[in-house]
């Protein structure tokens, strides 16, 4: 039998609280092996890792590549596989290869069943693809059923042809469908990271908003206590709330550290909002059980009255090359603001001739302004700063040939006053310039109004 | 006094790549109050700031976390020219703000 059908008649047949184990928040980061072995020894009913985001910006969704390095993302899946299995229990996995599109789910895919391979683990496989069809997607742009997220621009048809890759974020409907087949495991492509844990206590009538509280705080693993950390978490679920236990001992979840937990990474502290409704936790409080236990209870569920489906989508820009220099002189670096717009207009002159601009050349110049944008009123001029041009064009040659010329008409740009006549720049190694490969940006950050959400994510099953 | 010298936490991070939100959290109920209770994380001031319009900035408290949310617009986060991609450095104004 498998792991989820074993769990789901175990718990149909004699109701009882359910442990959900979060191992990781960053699957692929590495795992911390003590704790998740005490993780195990807890005996849960779920192992559940979040493997992906958006807050890596678009270039992983755009080139089809991890964040994580494969040594340290093989490592981490065999970690949890072995344990999973072990323990007879389903895996969960979402988002899988950092951007949860094809060719992250494909590289994730090959780990698994090469681990299985290598260690002789059977089991059965539940794969579920995040991949929105382009004509579906187009025909809701016509419908007008797109709206931008967050001020986003409206989205065009031309947007969804342009975009490298464009993924959906699945709710909970797509995994239930996935432990009503009976699986050992489920590798998930673009999935929000509460229905990971949500998905198979909602299936035993746990109440939802309890359901993705719990959810939305252990897929960070043990973040929400004090010391936060990477090491995996431990929910016990009942009908009322959850007690939440690090399973690292120096890990404390007080009230107020879980309760600040929802701050992170969320617009609104009280509100987390679900394909399929919102989890409201206005009414949510926190008890301490003992000096590192807390429970929490009180979030009620908001169900949606319209399925809608988070797009994410990249799209290519152009080539990226960097110019990496340093700069030690006090009136250079006072003088910077003049400096640089000087040197990208002789650069201009030079590589464009009579032609139009294809390409763009901007500055950043740390020490002074490169993290914050723009330098508050008095600030002192700094002893050193540290200079990074960046060009995006049309191709990497061109890119290349514009920071090669930038680099050395800054390095020995004449300005009113200048001492240090043989060079304006310190590189810390040649060449100090970098071809990057090709640059994206978020083309597509829309919500999809869709009448049958879970119809977008199309199950396959593998047995291994 | 400074906003640093009387909060423990102040950061900042993405909520998606199109919001940066601002978190400052307190060793103590007092401290929290002192803040909570001054003008000087204002919407208004925040604005000025952050150079954004005080009507697009948000201002949460939340007690049970003995912290002030902070959410405001920010271009799309990776976009060519950002400084930030996670928004995780853009707490620094706070620091010195007089309470």
């Amino acid at each position: 039998m498998s792991a989820s059908q074993r769990i789901l008649d175990d718990v149909r047949r004699t109701p009882r609280p359910m442990r959900f184990l979060g191992a990781s928040g960053q699957l692929g980061y590495g795992i911390p092996t003590p704790a998740f072995n005490a993780g195990l020894a807890r005996q849960p009913d779920l192992i559940g890792c979040d493997m992906g985001s958006i807050d890596i910006g678009p270039t992983y969704l755009g080139k089809g590549e991890m964040a994580t390095s494969p040594v340290a993302t093989r490592r981490d899946l065999r970690k949890v596989l072995m344990g999973a299995r072990q323990a007879d229990v389903p895996l969960v996995i979402g988002s899988a290869g950092s951007a949860g599109a094809a060719p992250h789910l494909d590289a994730t895919l090959a780990m698994i069943r090469d681990i299985a391979r290598t260690e002789g683990l059977h089991f059965r496989m539940a794969v579920i693809r995040a991949d929105m069809p382009r004509a579906l997607l187009k025909q809701a742009v016509r419908d007008g059923r797109m709206t931008g997220m967050d001020g986003m621009a409206p989205l065009t048809e031309q947007d969804i042809d342009e975009a490298a890759h464009i993924v959906g974020q699945m709710g909970m409907g797509p995994f239930r469908r996935a432990l009503a087949e009976g699986v050992d495991v489920i590798i998930a492509g673009r999935a929000c990271d509460t229905a990971i844990f949500a998905s198979l206590p909602t299936m035993l009538d746990f109440p939802p908003g309890i359901c993705g509280h719990m959810a939305k705080i252990i897929e960070c693993a043990s973040l929400c206590c004090v010391p936060g950390g990477r090491d995996s978490i431990l929910a016990t679920l009942d009908a009322d709330g959850f007690e939440l236990e690090s399973m690292n001992p120096v890990r404390r979840a007080t009230p107020t550290s879980v309760a600040a937990h929802s701050l992170y990474e969320q617009a609104d502290p009280y509100s987390v909002t679900e394909p399929e409704g919102s989890v409201d936790l206005r009414d949510a409080h926190y008890t301490a059980l003992d000096d590192r236990r807390t429970r929490a209870s009180g979030a009620r569920w908001m169900p949606s009255s319209t399925p809608t489906i988070k797009l994410e989508g990249a799209a290519c820009v152009g080539e990226r090359a960097v110019l990496l220099a340093g700069a030690a002189d006090p009136r250079f670096i006072a003088r910077h603001a003049e400096i640089l717009p000087a040197v990208a207009e002789v650069v201009r002159e030079l590589v464009c001739e009579d032609q139009p601009q294809d390409y763009t050349l901007r500055f950043r110049v740390y020490g002074v302004d490169g993290v914050r944008g723009f330098a508050p009123d008095g600030e002192p001029t700094p002893g050193e700063a540290f200079i990074m041009g960046e060009c995006i064009a049309p191709t990497r040659e061109r890119a290349a040939e514009v920071v090669r010329t930038t680099k050395q008409y800054l390095l020995h740009h004449g300005y009113p006053g200048r001492q240090s006549t043989a060079g304006n720049l310190a590189f810390p190694f040649t060449p100090p310039e970098v071809s990057l490969g090709p640059a994206y940006r978020f083309s597509v950050y829309h919500l999809m109004r869709v009448p049958d959400a879970d119809a977008l994510f199309p199950l396959e099953i593998e047995t291994l | 006094m400074l906003l640093s010298e009387i909060a423990q936490v102040i950061r900042s991070k993405n909520a998606g790549p199109r919001r940066l939100t601002l978190d400052v959290m307190f060793a103590s109920d007092a401290d929290y109050q002192r803040v909570v209770q001054s003008p000087a994380l204002s919407r208004e001031a925040i604005g000025l700031l952050y150079r954004i319009a005080p009507e697009h900035v948000a201002v949460i408290p939340y007690p049970l976390g003995r912290a002030i949310k902070i959410t405001l617009p920010r271009d799309t986060a990776g976009d060519p020219g950002d400084r930030d991609v996670y928004g995780a450095q853009q707490h620094a104004p706070l620091l010195r703000i007089e309470i």
